[in-house]
């Protein structure tokens, strides 16, 4: 693929995509997308710290339910609309990325995804104890508030499709510009090699730190736009293990640590799981999954670099001769 | 506060532990010797329970019995996941272990979801429901069964470790790959006999959990998280610190239970872990005893 063709790709897609929701009417096909686009965004975020920061997070569901019941709550009991309740799930969620942060990122490998677990299993945890204010298992519906923007509350779901679509390219956007600027060269250069990057002055800790930040700021907001496109949360929807392994699923079958690998591995993943329901739905639970887990297997075991390499592979690496690697000088 | 109530709810928690204990033992014996952690063991300990629960129902042969039958096949399940996967991943990064045997937790769970349906089994065994009876407290027979078995393995797992050549040339592999080859030791031999041995405890595990439990395919995961808590609570490695963490955290949950919360329980244990992994890593009995 030559370089003009490559910047053009992302452009056209994006036209057929805008264009989908004036063809397509049926909520479900509508849905698929929306949740392509949802857990592409989610894997963009994952991927600051999962893919360039190179620490395993099992434990992102804790973002996704602060986002999704900060923004809830706040319509339930002060009629807010989540506009606002969003920036606040997603300040709230800043603020617990630094009490998960600070203390994990001293762990190492196996430690670190562990801790991460735990942390989404104690969220997990305190949302169903706290049944007064939470609802508990029981879950919480959205108040109907009739169709108003202000509360996301639309008749078709066309609006949450475009939303969903708008998050998804700010999220891109900004993880281009970081790719090209500092941080995302510190992330590269850690990623690389921690302790090389330390000893020329990269603060690792620091530069994790504000990955995972952004990182968990970005999972909240797509908790939020989840909950009211879908109209009722739960802990075990919201805040599960399984939440958070999907969402670091998505990335590594794309490919980690690529910007364009968590969109390529989120339409994989939903695509893969619906297309199983729709036609193998009548066997019975379960069979989604088993495709799910061993496509997993089976790109950890033969495309570790994610499906994105079948792409890249007709383009040769920015900034490296191939003649150096053919010599064995690049370093 | 009531003493017979304090007493039965520190026994229950000591005997609930022997199980975790019984759980973490093997997984705890996979990282000692690959220095890797298994996500899927708690599938394995499922997986089991269904072998069990089949022996019981079609070929009316009882958990107890059954043992050594269900031993073998975890000894072949485990052999074939080693050879066909595990394997493939060793000297890789962890996260491709962690993955990989996420997926394969992933879908192990699922496929049996697919086979047997979502349905709760049980088995029918007299012993289920029998408990020795002693000043107002009591004593579930399955669980002091669980319990003890616990016990034996642990001590076997030990001299295992420590009193046999196997043994100590797995210590060998974990302590150094390469000197341990420069002696003659084949690694993977000793992997592949360390996460076989791992997959029969949990095997195991899964036998003497079947009258007790109800078998249904997320079963494992209700002792995966668990178990994990307790292999890093007693030392990532450590046998005699999986006993320990097991029977520390059962009593913690059978305390908070009781006496704060049904539902946070879980909650301690979770605490627990995360304040273990911070101020000691190595776990509270690491280093000492392997």
């Amino acid at each position: 693929m030559n370089p003009k063709r490559a910047k053009l790709l992302p452009l056209a897609l994006l036209a057929v995509v805008l264009a989908i929701p004036v063809f397509v009417h049926v909520p479900y096909y509508l849905h698929i997308c929306f949740m392509i686009f949802l857990f592409a965004t989610m894997g963009m975020g994952w991927n600051l710290i999962g893919g360039y920061g190179a620490q395993l997070s099992l434990g992102h569901s804790v973002f996704f339910a602060i986002g999704a019941y900060t923004s809830v709550l706040f319509v339930v009991y002060k009629s807010l609309t989540p506009l606002v309740g969003g920036l606040v799930g997603m300040a709230l969620a800043v603020v617990a990325s630094v009490i998960i942060g600070l203390p994990c990122f001293r762990l190492l490998g196996p430690y670190f995804a562990l801790a991460t677990i735990a942390s989404g299993e104690i969220t997990r945890t305190l949302l169903l104890h706290f049944k007064d204010f939470t609802a508990g298992a029981n879950g919480v519906p959205i108040p109907f508030h009739g169709t108003n923007p202000l509360f996301l509350q639309f008749n078709s779901k066309a609006p949450y499709y475009y939303l969903a679509l708008a998050m998804l390219v700010v999220v891109a956007s900004i993880m281009r510009l970081m790719e090209k600027a500092k941080i995302g060269r510190y992330l590269a250069a850690i990623r690389e090699d921690q302790q090389a990057a330390e000893s020329l002055g990269v603060k690792s800790s620091q530069i994790k730190m504000i990955a995972f930040m952004l990182s968990a700021a970005i999972v909240a907001a797509c908790g939020a736009l989840y909950a009211f496109t879908v109209g009722y949360i739960d802990p075990d929807s919201v805040a599960s293990v399984n939440l958070s392994i999907e969402i670091a699923v998505v990335v590594i079958v794309g490919g980690i640590g690529t910007l364009w690998g968590p969109v390529l591995g989120a339409a994989v993943v939903v695509l893969l799981t619906e297309l199983t329901n729709m036609f193998l739905g009548g066997l019975r639970g379960g069979a989604n999954l088993v495709l799910y887990g061993t496509l997993l297997i089976v790109v950890i075991l033969l495309k570790p670099e994610g499906l994105i390499s079948f792409f890249n592979k007709f383009r040769p690496k920015q900034g490296v001769d191939k003649t150096q690697i053919a010599h064995g000088t690049h370093a | 506060m009531n003493p017979t109530i304090f007493l039965q709810t520190t026994l229950n928690g000591l005997m609930t532990g022997g199980v975790y204990a019984l759980v973490a033992v093997g997984l705890t014996l996979i990282f000692g010797v690959m220095k890797i952690v298994n996500f899927a063991q708690g599938e394995f300990v499922m997986l089991a329970m269904y072998v069990s629960w089949m022996l019981a129902t079609f070929a009316h042969i009882g958990p107890y019995p059954g043992l050594l039958i269900v031993g073998a096949v975890m000894f072949g399940l485990g052999y074939a996941a080693f050879k066909f996967l595990i394997v493939r991943v060793i000297g890789k990064p962890d996260e491709a272990f962690i993955l990989l045997t996420l997926g394969l937790s992933i879908v192990l769970q699922n496929l049996v979801l697919v086979i047997f349906g979502a349905e709760y089994f049980s088995i029918d065994t007299p012993i289920k429901d029998e408990a020795f009876h002693m000043g107002g407290l009591s004593l579930s027979v399955p669980r002091l069964i669980a319990f003890l078995v616990a016990l034996l393995m642990v001590a076997g797992l030990s001299i295992l470790l420590n009193r046999t050549d196997l043994g100590r040339a797995m210590r060998a592999t974990a302590e150094s790959r390469e000197v341990a080859t420069l002696l003659g030791i084949n690694p993977i031999r000793c992997f592949t006999i360390a996460f076989a041995v791992g997959i029969v405890l949990a095997g195991a595990a899964g036998v003497l959990l079947t009258p007790m439990f109800y078998v249904f395919p997320g079963v494992g995961t209700l002792f995966n998280l668990t178990a994990f808590v307790v292999v890093v609570l007693g030392g990532m490695g450590s046998v005699t610190g999986a006993l320990l963490g097991g029977l520390i955290i059962g009593i913690v949950e059978a305390l908070s239970s009781t006496y704060i919360s049904l539902d946070l329980s879980q909650l301690f244990t979770f605490l627990i872990f995360l304040a273990v992994l911070f101020i000691r890593p190595s776990g509270l009995f690491g280093g000492a005893a392997k």
